[in-house]
């Protein structure tokens, strides 16, 4: 398989040599970065639930040839939203591990934020009738410095101790 | 034995119903009696669930492959320690572990001494009870453990290997432990609600049961992603699965909820919200358990597809409907104790935020779960949302929170002054900048890594300066050693200091997790006998490819040295191992793991001419992550001892209702 992969990209290779632009065929290591930019992209669809980027190679044919593809594509010099373009196109949106950030789809990604905005506003207003509610007028009893606070704390925690021994 | 284990569950089912029924029926007319007999019927229902769960164990142990259950999921070479725990392997014998524990914890509530003479007894007895008949009826009637075979096989099916490891013996009993465990403070907040008492008992013993619940939901998580990491052979150990993240969202809320319940306690406000909060984490329990059994959603952990999901759902849908419906009513009476703030800058305000980001982030995950069915159901598109999304909206929610994490030991409850807070940050501050200064001249120039670093930095640091001025205080009135002062400051205010402790596990593992997902090396390699991969620092020779035989099992093994900056490290075994009794090989990894990171080895493929296929990782900083969960675990234990100086849960002193 491995042997066919080379012979194909040593094709490859030979077509684009004649072409106006020059690239040069590279073997690409599976595991590396950009080939995990691009192959992490795609779900694979042979029911292990991991993407191209993930799935072996060993156990799975499907990925075998998707992974050959993706590395045609990345000679021919095209990046990774070309190729997710690509195949968007083909399949639609399904093939992707993570929603398109447009459409419909969008509201996934958006959607958390807002909520978390307008909670974070809600509580902005909350906490703010709280206070006022307080009014000024009342003298502030709580303790202004958590030095302070964690003395009170031990101190009193010490005289409970002591009363107990009493008891 | 078949008429036995059966009659467990069947009998099991009647007695829950006759329980269920007298224990209402005695708190409406106010009848001792039936509240004692409904309590009888409590250890009856244990006495069955421990029976029916005895009787899977010995029919797992002896191979009695005329169960179904037993031909499923074992086979007769498995090792005992896999026959017994097939147990939970599939979602009859999970079910069952699952009421086992629910019978339990009802034991442990309605016959503890620390509710003795309470009036809430009833109430929660007859709440966890109407879970018992659900689980018992789902065990007679849908997910059935004790089904006998037309004809007898001679050979069981097996166990998935990937479910032979230890991990995966721990891994679901601790998360189903947290799972039942929510469903008592669901009990007590609703008991209390109905009895429209909202005090302070309730608060510390709902509160200690969440963080035991916690805990085991905790350990279930992190048991699950180191198994994920041994034995996957993936090198991740958190996927952003929907069945993990049904876990992981009540795991947020009733952390949210834990820490809420504190300005419940101090100030006697947000008594509905916690009370939502508790009544959402349980329903996520459930919805949890709906997401995995049901099928909806492609999952890597495949539980056989059936309506049994369905089932969760109804039940999910009647306590959510009733337990808003108890809320509502009790409404007025809870909001008329709304407290005040003195001000915006104030530990009461940055639990508030902190509740805002927990609970954010639970609906982020819920949301990105579930949005593949809402795009469906909306135009038709079935999307995936997996790891990058998840990421993506995650990351930033998360990092806040450890900020807010960070930022909270050091404010004062009621106000914290702009004098107090200068003279608290100053220093932190500018030792996270520095840091993070730092960092960028070392060469770790990642934006998510040095923020995220510089994050940890201040917490780690706050939480320094708390324990720093806890002793300075204690020893300026004891005059002790600093050991003995820090030891008794801790051991007299358990929760506080527990809670740093869970704090820095957490800081603990976020390091980890920044340092693996932001600076992992892989590489995929075919070498032939002799050659060596190179990747960072180390070098990994190839010299030897066999094949042995264990059991019925064929294993294929590379023996690889690896050197260090040319320091010999060893000689490892990645293996790659084909089962007997099931399709799939699955790789054991070599692993060689320090503090800094973890060299990961995988043989992944081979040729007849000896050529293999190597893919190795280099994962940075994995260790810190199992050390920060070891502090997680001993930071909620130590919160929840009842030491000689806990008074974590006082005995019931309020008013003697009639019956209890």
């Amino acid at each position: 398989m491995k042997n066919k992969l080379y012979l194909g990209l040593l094709v490859i290779a030979f077509i684009f040599q004649g072409s106006f632009i020059h690239v040069d065929a590279k073997q690409i290591d599976y595991k590396s970065p950009e080939f995990k930019a691009v192959a992490q992209q795609f779900a694979c669809t042979c029911g292990c639930g991991q993407d191209h980027y993930e799935c072996d190679p060993n156990t799975c044919n499907l990925t075998t040839e998707f992974k050959a593809d993706l590395v045609e594509m990345m000679n021919k010099g095209w990046d990774k939203d070309k190729i997710r373009e690509y195949y968007v196109n083909i399949y639609g949106e399904e093939i992707l591990t993570s929603p398109e950030k447009s459409g419909f789809s969008l509201t996934a990604w958006v959607l958390p934020f807002v909520v978390l905005g307008a909670a974070a506003i809600a509580l902005y207003f909350i906490i703010r009738k709280w206070v006022k509610k307080k009014g000024t007028e009342e003298i502030v009893t709580g303790y202004e410095n958590t030095d302070e606070e964690v003395e009170s704390e031990i101190f009193s925690s010490m005289i409970d101790e002591e009363r107990k021994k009493y008891l | 034995m078949f008429l036995f284990a059966n009659a467990t569950i069947y009998i099991g089912l009647a007695i829950a119903i006759y329980s269920l029924l007298i224990i209402t029926f005695g708190i409406s007319t106010k009848n001792q009696k039936l509240i004692n007999s409904g309590k009888g019927g409590m250890i009856a229902l244990f006495v069955c669930a421990s029976l029916a769960m005895i009787s899977l164990f010995y029919l797992l142990a002896t191979s009695q492959f005329q169960y179904e259950y037993v031909n499923d999921y074992t086979s007769s070479e498995l090792p005992i320690i896999y026959k017994l725990t097939a147990l939970w392997a599939g979602n009859a014998g999970s079910l069952l572990l699952w009421t086992f524990f629910l019978t339990l914890y009802m034991i442990m509530i309605a016959f503890s001494r620390k509710m003795k003479g309470n009036p809430m007894v009833p109430y929660i007895s007859a709440i966890l009870m109407a879970n018992g008949v659900f689980f018992f009826f789902i065990l007679g009637f849908v997910a059935k453990p004790f089904i006998l075979l037309d004809t007898v096989p001679l050979e069981g099916k097996g166990l998935n290997p990937m479910l032979q490891n230890p991990g995966m013996i721990i891994h679901p009993v601790t998360l189903y432990l947290g799972y039942v465990g929510l469903a008592i403070p669901f009990a007590f907040a609703m008991a209390a609600l109905i009895l429209k008492n909202v005090d302070d008992f309730w608060i510390k013993m709902t509160r200690r049961w969440t963080i035991i619940a916690w805990l085991f939901l905790s350990l279930g998580n992190i048991f699950g992603g180191q198994w994920a990491y041994v034995e996957l052979g993936w090198g991740g150990y958190w996927a952003w699965d929907p069945v993990e993240n049904a876990s992981f969202m009540p795991w947020l809320t009733a952390t949210a909820f834990l820490h809420s319940v504190m300005i419940q306690e101090r100030k006697n406000m947000l008594k509905i919200w916690n009370i939502s909060l508790i009544i959402v984490s349980y329903a996520l329990t459930l919805f949890g358990t709906f997401l995995v059994r049901s099928g909806v959603l492609t999952s890597v952990h495949a539980f056989a597809n059936s309506n049994l999901g369905l089932y969760f759902l109804i039940f999910m849908g009647i306590a959510v409907i009733l337990a808003l419906y108890v809320l509502m009513s009790r409404y007025n009476l809870l909001k008329r104790s709304a407290g005040q703030f003195n001000s915006f800058v104030s530990k009461e305000s940055s639990f508030l935020v902190n509740n805002l980001l927990l609970v954010g982030a639970a609906f982020a995950v819920f949301w990105g779960t579930i949005f593949p069915l809402v795009s469906e159901a909306v135009r038709g598109t079935k999307v995936t949302v997996g790891l990058p999304f998840f990421n993506k909206v995650e990351a930033p929610i998360l990092l806040s929170m450890m900020f807010v994490m960070a930022v909270c030991p050091m404010l004062a409850w009621q106000r914290s002054t702009v004098k107090n807070l200068r003279k608290n940050f100053t220093i932190p501050a500018v030792l996270a900048v520095i840091g993070m200064v730092l960092m960028v001249v070392l060469g770790i120039q990642k934006a998510w890594a040095v923020i995220g670093y510089g994050v940890i930095i201040l917490l780690l640091i706050t939480h320094f300066l708390e324990f720093y001025r806890g002793v300075k205080a204690r020893r300026k009135m004891t005059k002790e050693t600093p050991i003995v002062a820090l030891y008794r400051l801790m051991i007299r205010n358990r929760r506080r200091y527990g809670g740093y402790i869970v704090h820095l596990g957490i800081a603990f593992i976020t390091m980890g997790i920044i340092g693996s997902q932001n600076y992992d090396l892989q590489t995929m390699k075919t070498v032939s006998l002799g050659q060596s991969i190179d990747l960072q620092d180390y070098r990994i020779n190839y010299e030897r490819l066999d094949q042995k035989k264990e059991g019925i099992n064929d294993i294929v093994y590379a023996d690889v040295t690896v050197f260090r900056n040319g320091k010999k490290l060893g000689t490892y075994q990645p293996e790659k191992v084909f089962y007997g009794n099931w399709e799939q090989p699955s790789s054991e990894v070599a692993i060689i793991s320090s503090l800094k990171e973890d060299l990961y080895i995988v043989l992944s493929a081979w040729e007849d001419d000896g050529k293999a296929t190597f893919v190795v990782k280099v994962n940075p900083m994995m260790n810190w992550l199992w050390i920060g969960s070891f502090m997680i675990v001993i930071g909620a234990l130590f919160a929840v001892w009842n030491g000689k100086y806990g008074n974590v849960t006082p005995r019931y002193t309020g008013v003697r209702k009639e019956v209890s």
